[in-house]
């Protein structure tokens, strides 16, 4: 996906963890009018907080000068949200290779951000841009349009 | 992030209220843990029925503060858990690692069940 498409809503907050509660309330916006179940509705904010979460911890590390940017797009068998901080991005591989539900990891207090947000959506990629900073791209396809279409 | 004490005979219940995502919340809620081990109150209740919803960190100091209440032999579960936070429990397997119930009645009797 582009992370600029020309038909989205885009909302952008400061690196605060407060102003995440806003995004949340664009979620429920959004996803009103769609058919989806309250567990593919939780999902999907529950995603965007975790990326929101993400970018302001470490992308932005906690500058408040730093813009976090969410741009959601609604399309008629996807919803793709592209959430961008303006850190220099980190190793994904690293990051992946962690599973934090495993016997060894499942108290530690951190590394769970990513896996929650793969475990809910259908694809989560990130996009490093020089200059640009850091898009955490997430997908999840609509269940109605879905199965409608067999 | 508000964070209230109260006892129940022997069991401190702390009641969290608003949003759990770290900062200032992981403070307080470390306040209150140390409050209530130092006071002798092994047997610690925590209610979310108030929580409207929990990120990454905040599932952190959920863990932090079971690590710390199971360290000092005391036992922390919860109750009242949104269905929100139980899907967030349920993807990252935390649900087996906290004991969770439906109502603080039911969660009070467990303590001595």
């Amino acid at each position: 996906m582009d992370p600029r498409p020309p038909n989205q809503i885009c909302v952008t907050i400061p690196s605060n963890m407060e102003w995440l509660s806003v995004v949340d309330k664009v979620v429920e916006g959004i996803v009103e009018p769609m058919e989806l179940s309250e567990d593919e509705i939780n999902a999907l904010a529950i995603s965007v907080v975790e990326a929101g979460t993400n970018a302001i911890q470490h992308g932005n590390n906690h500058d408040e000068t730093l813009p976090v940017e969410f741009c959601f797009q609604v399309d008629e068998d996807v919803i793709t949200i592209a959430v961008r901080d303006r850190g220099t991005g980190f190793d994904v591989e690293k990051v992946l290779s962690a599973d934090p539900t495993e016997p060894e990891n499942i108290l530690a207090p951190r590394g769970r951000g990513i896996f929650i947000m793969r475990s809910l959506m259908d694809d989560v990629s990130f996009r490093m841009v020089e200059g640009e900073g850091c898009w955490a791209i997430l997908t999840k396809a609509r269940r109605a349009a879905a199965e409608a279409q067999g | 992030m508000k964070v209230a004490k109260r006892m129940e005979g022997d069991i401190a219940v702390i009641t969290l209220s608003g949003k759990l995502m770290g900062g200032p919340d992981t403070d307080s809620i470390r306040d209150i843990i140390r409050e209530c081990l130092e006071g002798d109150s092994k047997k610690i209740l925590m209610d979310l029925g108030d929580v409207s919803w929990v990120n990454s960190t905040g599932l952190g100091i959920l863990i932090a503060s079971h690590v710390t209440v199971t360290n000092a032999g005391g036992m922390l579960k919860l109750c009242r858990v949104a269905k929100r936070i139980n899907q967030i429990f349920m993807v990252t397997k935390l649900h087996t690692v906290f004991e969770t119930f439906e109502a603080e009645e039911e969660a009070l009797a467990s303590y001595t069940a």
